[in-house]
């Protein structure tokens, strides 16, 4: 879908009649999404502090809000997820506060507000949207990521990658990974919280026999579609982003079962205000005009009921994530310590 | 006793001021206990690795780079000496990921070209990336110094029987090691503070480690890394002012007259240079370009970060000129303007923390563009600070006096005498400034007004989230005006174009 | 044996050396003078091969440059004296005279010879502009050049200083029994130290002599007027006489035959009395030099020309007095065409 008729699409006042096929087909199957039709028009002052840039994506979601409530003054503040977690604490020192809602890449951050007592509790009909083992009082997902295995389609079939991300230590397979990313680092902390510390401890060591570093986790699938590591460690959207760029890439990917290594982790979103604007602005970002084109255009995984998974990636209910409230992600200091006594980090 | 120098209240304020955000850190780390363990100890290693290997590249590639520039008499020689100071107008990281991307194997050029390239990373290959974009501080400051320098003294050696390299080794360089260390200061600090091209090269410096604490709730503990980082940046400090070199009067320049092919083997030597620092990463920028087009991309931007530039170029500038003439009036003055160095060497997003934490003391302050021009000053002070202090310091203070006896008071004598003679240093550290303040991010992302987006602010986000293509336009544009700023800075590096024609 | 010929030197497109053709003696001081900008400095740099050259050829001994065999400076032998001394600030006064060496006793010699012993071991920045210039020159000569080229190298220094520098570098040179080529724009300097003198203008040696010829049998008006108080007095030349309204002289025809002349006139070939009553010319200007005067005096036939003229400083005379001149010379004189 062309990200310009999503816009103008959204904008429009009959949305769903001049949705294109393929959303259409998408609002088709949804059941609990609410559609923006039916939310009630935003006004008034808002500052969101957004934790993530996610190019023009997420700014096409929120530039067709903007579009959609000519009485909505949304300013937004960028920057790096704990940057603004920290200023959110500072301010609140300080007795000032700029950002009415919170945005977050990881949940991690979202913990960091809510164990300092920030966060106002969310109105149930927002969090029932959600799909089950989703929902919490303090905050919203917004869109989710699971923990991938992409592998290089030249040099490996599927079926020489175990499915227990524990035995990953133990095979012969180069591996790439990220140790300095948020997003390894919340993985690795649900091992800890799964698997223990020693276990997560002989993993890191063992892994790090024939593991080269990356700094990110779009550099990890790189170099696995490069040819430079067998197999990576990474969230399943860059994967699913560099084939939608180049469909011939030699890469695809693979899942573990029921571990850490197939975690979904989430985008959350608070509120640091019990104004009813904040509640029905996120309301409009778990919508399901805005959650299936997160899913079709940015490949992430829509959490609200309904809405359909991204191509190229199995659908939620296939996949056996582990069980696990997120918040505990928010507890990084014991996972880099063991990072640290396993010289990873 | 001698009277105080006028500029010290004033240079003391502002050394007061620039240190002020950096208290803020010992109050954060003062939640945490001792935090120094083995794994400290090899990333001390790797940083201080890096920092020595950048100043080596640094010198290396600088100081004769310097020489060439200054020395040889060149067809286009505007034009060689804008081209090897554009890495001045290329984020460092910038350079890096275009790089990575580029080099080694599946990279863009053997995808495009077919030819392969070994891969970039590691302490090398970050060390090979500082010293390419950190070169141009060692040239200018090299430059500067060469430029003011007498050259009879290298004819008086040649004509004693030595030969050129030896005359230059042993006349010209013994006389410009405080302005090679006071550039080589510069590369150290600005290795010490980057956080982008190591992360991107994979190596694990002081600036990752305390961004990884920093990303990990742990405030504390970065807030207590970056003191330790403090303590090296003070000892490179330190280590520099022990760096001896005369003070000399200015006498005629040198000119070499190199046979054409010689100069045509200089250039030649001089151009991987320019191709790693700029073709390269340009060249990949275009093909992203290509390949993925513009994205969402907004004037607005660009405009936003010409007009924070400007304004911190500006304000740098008025600081820096009691700074540096406080720094020329005696000890205490020196000490005063070290201080301001500071800033250069600590993380940005480490003093954006220590700046919102200051700033919330100041509600009306706070995300403001006045704060955030604040931020940009303390951090870039040294840079207008140096410039300054190097042109002031050729004045001949009987100028002064001279104009005192004619009846003007200090300010007219200031307004008339000194300001119209250092002014084009003054214009050259307001380019300087303007340059860094294009491409710093952090601080900008944590102080500036709330919606204000750069060019490095949009560039980040797009690179974030992988879409490369959205990072040429801005990526092009930052480059396209930190060379406008780079051409005013060389400009105003000093009237040395009027001796051309003379005997 | 310095040989130079046809040397040009251009910067840009500008000359600054024109086909210069010259020669030196094994033992010669050779004066280069001229105004500002006529190239004098040029001509050393080149001769040093700090500058190329553009046309014509420099041979001494075992080199010869050429345009396209340039010869590294440090490969000529050639010593130079700077202008502004060009002594190494960073090292010692003994250091800078032993800077190539590695048998010092030239350098102790020189160090001796000039009279600075005791500042062995002080830097450049504490001696006075005399010592400087002693310094420089010990270093030139004791590393042995085949040549020496002084670039000016009094014109930084006081007068007093000056007048008894020259003679003991000049003593120097000659001790040292090297040739050199000496650039000055003072006049007396030129004259009084150079075996002989070259006058440059505009990148062309207008002259090459001996002091003397240069001075009483100058080449052309520029020559006579740049060296030495020159005044022309028009007459009339014939069978080696020259005629005019002061007197007579014997006449050396310059660029004439016969015919209507400027007579040169030096001040002292002039002699001067008051005379109310039949005076051939009114006091312009008189300027006090210690022992003598100079007068400038209006001549009644040709108002516009000024006679110079040195008198002793017993005889007063004001401006406006009349008086008589008398060409006075037994010597021949220089005629040019009018």
């Amino acid at each position: 879908m062309q990200r310009r008729t999503f816009l103008q699409s959204f904008a429009a006042a009959g949305a769903l009649a001049a949705l294109p096929l393929g959303m259409s087909k998408s609002l088709a199957a949804q059941q609990d999404a609410v559609s923006v039709k039916d939310l009630p028009a935003l006004k008034g002052d808002l500052t969101l502090y957004l934790g993530r840039g996610e190019g023009g994506l997420y700014e096409k979601v929120l530039d067709a809000i903007r579009q959609r409530n000519p009485g909505l003054n949304l300013q937004i503040r960028r920057g790096a997820t704990a940057a603004l977690a920290n200023t959110i604490v500072a301010e609140a020192q300080a007795g000032v506060r700029r950002a009415d809602l919170f945005w977050a890449v990881d949940t991690g951050s979202i913990g960091m507000i809510t164990d300092a007592g920030l966060a106002k509790p969310l109105p149930d009909d927002l969090t029932a949207q959600l799909q089950p083992g989703f929902q919490y009082p303090l905050w919203s997902p917004v869109t989710g990521r699971v923990r991938t295995l992409p592998y290089n389609t030249d040099r490996l079939t599927a079926d020489k990658i175990p499915d227990n991300i524990m035995a990953l230590a133990d095979s012969n397979l180069d591996i790439g990974w990220a140790p300095a990313y948020a997003s390894f680092q919340s993985f690795l902390t649900a091992m800890r919280i799964l698997e223990g510390e020693k276990a997560t401890l002989d993993w890191l060591k063992g892994v790090n026999k024939h593991a080269k570093n990356y700094a990110g986790e779009l550099g990890v699938v790189m170099a696995v579609e490069r040819g430079e590591v067998d197999v990576g460690l990474a969230n399943h959207y860059y994967t699913l982003r560099l084939k939608a760029g180049k469909p011939d890439a030699s890469v695809d990917l693979a899942f573990t079962n029921a571990d850490a290594g197939c975690l979904v982790n989430a985008s959350g979103i608070l509120s640091l205000t019990t104004d009813e604007l904040t509640f029905n602005f996120m309301r409009y970002l778990l919508s399901a005009e805005v959650q299936a084109y997160l899913s079709s255009e940015a490949y992430e995984i829509p959490l609200v009921r309904g809405i359909k998974s991204p191509t190229g990636l199995p659908d939620l209910s296939s996949l056996n994530p582990p069980d696990l409230d997120l918040r505990k992600l928010a507890d990084l200091r014991p996972t880099l310590n063991l990072m640290r006594k396993a010289g990873v980090l | 006793m001698r009277a105080v120098p006028k500029s010290y209240p004033i240079a003391f304020l502002i050394a007061f001021l620039a240190v002020l955000p950096l208290s803020v850190l010992f109050t954060l780390a003062s939640d945490t206990s001792g935090l120094f363990d083995t794994h400290n100890l090899r990333v001390l290693g790797n940083t201080m690795a890096l920092v020595g290997l950048t100043i080596v590249g640094a010198v290396v590639l600088g100081v004769p780079l310097a020489l060439l520039t200054t020395y040889v008499k060149m067809p286009l020689q505007r034009f060689w000496l804008v081209l090897l100071a554009a890495p001045l107008a290329m984020p460092s990281y910038i350079g890096a990921f275009t790089m990575y991307f580029a080099l080694g194997p599946g990279g863009e050029i053997e995808n495009l070209l077919g030819i392969p390239t070994p891969s970039i990373g590691g302490l090398w290959g970050t060390a090979i990336v500082m010293s390419l974009y950190t070169y141009p501080f060692v040239m200018l400051t090299t430059r500067a110094s060469l430029l003011s320098l007498d050259g009879s003294l290298v004819s008086a050696a040649r004509t004693l029987g030595m030969s050129l390299p030896a005359s230059l080794a042993h006349v010209v360089l013994p006389r410009i090691m405080r302005s090679v260390g006071a550039g080589a200061l510069l590369a150290a600090l600005y290795a010490l503070s980057d956080f982008g091209t190591p992360a991107i090269l994979r190596l694990d410096t002081f600036t990752r480690v305390i961004f990884v604490e920093y990303n990990a709730f742990g405030l504390s503990q970065a807030a207590m890394l970056s003191i330790q980082l403090l303590v090296i940046v003070a000892l490179v400090l330190f280590v520099e002012s022990t760096i001896k070199g005369g003070t000399e009067r200015p006498g005629k320049q040198l000119w070499l007259w190199p046979k054409p092919w010689q100069r045509y083997v200089m250039l030649l030597c001089s151009l991987p240079v320019v191709l790693m620092a700029i073709v390269l990463p340009l060249s990949i920028f275009l093909v992203w370009l290509i390949r993925e087009g513009a994205g969402d991309f907004d004037v607005s931007y660009a405009i936003n970060s010409a007009y924070a530039s400007l304004l911190a170029a500006i304000a740098a500038v008025v600081l820096a000129i009691p700074v540096a003439h406080a720094a020329i009036s005696g000890r205490a003055g020196r000490l005063m303007e070290r201080i301001t160095y500071f800033g250069f060497g600590v993380p940005g997003i480490v003093m954006g923390t220590a700046l919102v934490y200051v700033g919330l003391k100041l509600p009306f302050l706070y995300q403001t563009l006045g704060l955030l021009v604040i931020a940009y000053v303390l951090r870039f002070l040294p840079l207008a600070v140096g410039s300054v202090r190097t042109t002031a310091e050729r004045l001949d203070p009987s100028l002064v006096k001279a104009a005192r006896l004619l009846g003007a008071s200090p300010g007219e004598a200031f307004r008339r005498i000194t300001l119209p003679l250092t002014y084009r240093g003054m214009v050259a550290g307001a380019a300087l400034v303007f340059l860094e303040v294009m491409r710093e991010l952090p601080a900008t992302l944590m102080l500036g007004p709330t919606g204000f987006e750069t060019l490095a602010t949009y560039m980040w986000r797009v690179y974030e989230a992988g879409y490369f293509g959205m990072a040429a336009i801005p990526g092009l544009l930052l480059v396209f005006l930190s060379g406008i700023g780079l051409m005013i800075m060389l400009t105003g590096e000093g009237g040395n174009r009027l001796k051309l024609n003379e005997e | 044996m310095l040989t130079v010929s046809h040397l040009s030197v251009k910067y840009g497109d500008t000359p600054v050396v024109n086909q210069l053709d010259l020669a030196l003696g094994s033992d010669e001081i050779l004066m280069l003078v001229g105004p500002t900008g006529c190239g004098k400095t040029t001509i050393l740099h080149a001769l040093a091969g700090l500058i190329p050259i553009s046309d014509g050829t420099i041979s001494m001994g075992k080199w010869r440059a050429t345009p396209r065999d340039t010869i590294a400076p440090e490969k000529r032998n050639v010593g130079m004296v700077f202008q502004d001394f060009a002594l190494f600030p960073h090292l010692s006064v003994e250091q800078n005279v032993c800077f190539k060496l590695k048998d010092t006793t030239l350098a102790d010699h020189w160090l001796k010879l000039l009279g600075l012993e005791s500042f062995r071991q002080a830097k450049p920045e504490r001696l006075s502009g005399g010592q400087k210039q002693r310094v420089a020159l010990a270093r030139t000569l004791a590393h042995e050049p085949d040549i020496v080229l002084l670039d000016e190298p009094l014109s930084n220094l006081d007068a007093a200083l000056k007048d008894s520098l020259r003679w003991e570098i000049r003593e120097a040179l000659k001790a040292a029994k090297v040739p050199a080529i000496w650039v000055t724009h003072d006049q007396d300097e030129a004259l009084s130290i150079g075996d002989r003198v070259g006058v440059l203008n505009k990148g062309v040696l207008a002259q090459l002599d001996t002091p003397e010829n240069c001075f009483s049998k100058p080449a052309s008006r520029f020559v006579a007027n740049f060296l030495g108080d020159a005044s022309f007095v028009p007459g009339s030349l014939n069978n080696r006489v020259v005629t005019t309204c002061i007197g007579n002289a014997p006449g050396i025809p310059i660029d004439v035959t016969e015919g209507e002349v400027d007579l040169l006139l030096r001040p002292d070939d002039i002699t001067v009395r008051h005379d109310n009553d039949t005076g051939n010319g009114t006091v312009v200007w008189v300027r006090f030099e210690g022992g003598s005067r100079l007068c400038a005096v209006a001549l009644d036939n040709y108002e516009q020309t000024h006679v110079k003229v040195r008198v002793s400083h017993e005889n007063t005379f004001k401006p406006g007095d009349r008086v008589k001149l008398t060409v006075d010379s037994t010597h021949a004189l220089a005629a040019f065409s009018r």
